[in-house]
């Protein structure tokens, strides 16, 4: 062994020069990516910390305040505790919605053997509507007077309420209005489902495992990576959650859909006061990011990767 | 060979041209939130300018809806424009040029006394000058004359009160056609509905801008939304902008109001209509006086300005007698214009000036506290909860202000 390492080694210098010089060719070639990540990602990002810290109006002095914008928005602010549980209503019920129902689609399109290419676009066109164009046609369906969703309320003899004009309703009115865009969920699960060997299924078919135990004992832990990954984006996208409530309600009636992404907004855009703004960003930041790590940390009990040797098996097998 | 060099020869022929015109043409940038027909006319007072003042170019800038993003954001970046349209002075006032003395030192010209002092009011910030106004609206009821013929009610007499309006409306309430006598916002601006608070003996904050408490919820002000929350409930009036967006105006224009609570912006979309229409005064709480809001367009000078000369002389131009009388999509700022026009004697305008004179008392609240815009906010939805609960005013104003405690300090 050894003979063989020590013969080897000039070789082995040659190459790693040879690495070192093919890896710059490669950081050249991404050089573009990373040029981008630090001056429009990271450069953006530290300065809004650095913001976060002062009194910045757009026009005139800024000045620094330390903790202040933190203080004052954690403890004498109620709009950000009302917007803060805003989302986090809506989050709680849109993400499992989202999954669920993305799932279900998936598992459909997954066995359906007729026409399935044009339900693949069916469900996932309106994925592809750009946000404007997805709130103009929601505040269409939800119109009072002039809408369809009360229009085919009313052929089954119900008076459709005021969607858009009800505190308690406009929120779940935005949620549906969320849930339409599931394509993308749904797509990534489809993937996931058509990448489970067959022969598992045949498998446990042979040995007579009924068809919802091979659901529970094979889809579902098979699928597990995706479900992690489709779990995190949705949070993600839920306390992101802003064009819809911004063009569709503004944030009513009496603030029911006053999302923490508008009150974000609102203070940077509206009262131009960055400094608050920033720190309301920063809030969101961390936030997220807890919720992403408790995800995460619980998603070892349940996310199953193949090839992944866990640390009790590699035991047994001792 | 040859070609190249007669290429780059005419290039250089070119550039030199280029830089020859750019010599000549003085570039003056105005912006402006206006569309449409007030934009067209805009346009036309800046080529009136660029007639007197050759080699110069007005470059008109329409930033209209998002106007105050852009125009912050030309700020930011230390490039504004050099004149602008200017409401919100606490927001900008530090980078703007103060005018006093450029006013006093051409006071022969510009005869300051000609602008009435209410309209002065709204361009001053901590005493100072920033702006000078241009074009300017109060509020009145318009009401269709037809309407009130067919219906046997008697016309909007001056000094009215808001009883008087109430029982006439009551009168108009025809519920199958979806007919009433006047409209009621839930979701009034709420720069505008600061009148009613004026008109009934309170206002939003006071005067020294650090007090909200007794004033945006005393009871005078509960008294107001109360009344219109009422208004609402007996069917006096249609409420708008719950839930429905279709506009006061698009009621009135159709006859589906008898009554329609506006500004000089409705005007010219009512003319159009067709229909027989008169105007009246805002009506008056019992026997105080009636205040109207004050919609002013003032123009200024960024402190920072490219050419502070030339939109000193553009900025005394839009003001002076002959650009102010161009402008027939807004009142005329000044007096002798409005007075040689006819304008306050005409009944369909004498309503509009009448209120001026007696609207100069009361300082908007935005120009008393920087963070007003916050608290507006908070009193917005106090007027909707009002309205959508068609009652218990002084709760939710007591509410607002509770919320509003941490801004005005």
């Amino acid at each position: 062994m050894d003979m063989t390492y020590a013969a080897a080694t000039p070789a082995v210098e040659k190459r790693k020069r040879s690495a070192f010089a093919r890896h710059i060719v490669a950081y050249l070639f991404i050089s573009p990516w990373i040029l981008g990540f630090l001056f429009f990602t990271l450069g953006p990002l530290v300065f809004s910390l650095t913001m976060s810290f002062y009194d910045w109006p757009v026009v005139g002095e800024r000045s620094f305040v330390g903790l202040e914008n933190y203080r004052s928005m954690l403890f004498e602010d109620p709009q950000f505790w009302e917007s803060l549980w805003i989302t986090v209503k809506f989050a709680a019920i849109y993400v499992p919605f989202n999954i669920v129902m993305s799932f279900l689609l998936a598992l459909m399109l997954h066995h359906i053997t007729f026409a399935s290419g044009f339900f693949r676009t069916a469900f996932y066109l309106p994925s592809v509507i750009s946000g404007v164009a997805l709130v103009t046609i929601w505040s269409w369906i939800y119109s009072r007077e002039y809408g369809l969703l009360n229009f085919m309320l009313s052929f089954v003899g119900i008076d459709g309420p005021n969607w858009l004009g009800d505190p308690n309703l406009a929120i779940v009115a935005i949620i549906i209005a969320s849930l339409w865009g599931l394509g993308g969920t749904m797509l990534i699960l489809l993937t996931g489902l058509k990448a489970i060997p067959k022969e598992l299924y045949e498998a446990a078919t042979v040995s007579g495992v009924p068809g919802w135990a091979q659901m529970v004992f094979i889809t579902l832990p098979m699928l597990g990576p995706m479900l992690l990954f489709t779990f995190i984006t949705s949070i993600i996208s839920a306390f992101q959650q802003l064009t819809i409530a911004l063009l569709l309600t503004k944030g009513g009636p009496l603030g029911s859909t006053y999302f923490f992404a508008m009150y974000i907004y609102d203070n940077a855009f509206k009262y131009f006061d960055m400094g608050y703004a920033a720190a309301g960003s920063w809030v969101m930041f961390i936030i997220v990011l807890l919720l992403s790590l408790g995800v995460m940390r619980w998603s070892a009990a349940w996310v199953y990767y193949e090839g992944e040797v866990r640390q009790n098996d590699g035991e047994n097998n001792a | 060979m040859l070609n190249r060099k007669s290429i780059i020869g005419s290039l250089m022929v070119l550039a030199m041209a280029g830089t020859a015109t750019a010599r000549a043409e003085e570039i003056l940038r105005f912006a402006t939130w206006d569309t449409d027909e007030s934009l067209a006319i805009q346009q036309e007072i800046a080529k009136k300018f660029e007639e007197k003042h050759p080699g110069v170019k007005v470059q008109v800038e329409p930033y209209a809806d998002g106007y105050d993003q852009k125009l912050i954001a030309a700020f930011g970046a230390g490039n504004p424009p050099d004149v602008m349209y200017m409401w919100n002075f606490p927001q900008y006032y530090t980078s703007l040029k103060p005018l006093d003395d450029l006013i006093a030192k051409g006071a022969a010209e510009i005869k300051p006394d000609d602008f009435p002092k209410g309209l002065m009011n709204t361009v001053r910030v901590e005493g100072k000058t920033y702006g000078m106004p241009s074009g300017f609206t109060t509020q009145v009821v318009f009401y269709n004359k037809d309407m009130f013929a067919k219906a046997g009610v008697e016309e909007p007499k001056d000094g009215w009160t808001w009883d008087d309006l109430r029982a006439k409306a009551a009168k108009f309430r025809d519920e199958p056609n979806k007919v009433y006598g006047f409209a009621v916002d839930a979701k009034p601006d709420p720069y505008d509905f600061e009148q009613f608070l004026w008109s009934n003996g309170t206002k939003y904050i006071s005067d020294d801008g650090k007090k909200i408490d007794g004033y945006m919820n005393s009871d005078a002000a509960a008294q107001v939304l109360d009344m219109f929350a009422d208004m609402a409930k007996t069917q006096e009036a249609i409420t708008l902008n719950l839930g429905d967006d279709t506009s006061g105006s698009t009621l009135f224009k159709g006859g589906k109001i008898a009554m329609f609570q506006s500004a000089m912006w409705s005007k010219s979309g009512i003319d159009a209509s067709g229909i027989k229409y008169g105007v009246a005064p805002l009506p008056k709480f019992g026997d105080k006086t009636a205040h109207s809001a004050l919609g002013v367009s003032a123009i200024s000078i960024a402190k920072d300005a490219a050419h502070p000369d030339l939109a000193w002389e553009f900025v005394k131009f839009f003001s002076s007698p002959e650009a102010v009388a161009m402008r027939v999509n807004d009142l005329p700022v000044r007096t002798s214009v409005a007075e040689e026009k006819g304008m306050t004697k005409d009944p369909i305008y004498k309503p509009f000036f009448d209120i001026l004179a007696t609207s100069n008392s009361e300082t908007h609240a935005f120009l008393k506290n920087a963070n007003w815009g916050k608290v507006q906010d908070n009193l917005a939805r106090a007027i909707e909860a009002t309205m959508i609960d068609q009652g218990n005013a002084k709760q939710h104003l007591d509410d607002a202000v509770a919320r509003s405690k941490r801004l005005v300090k």
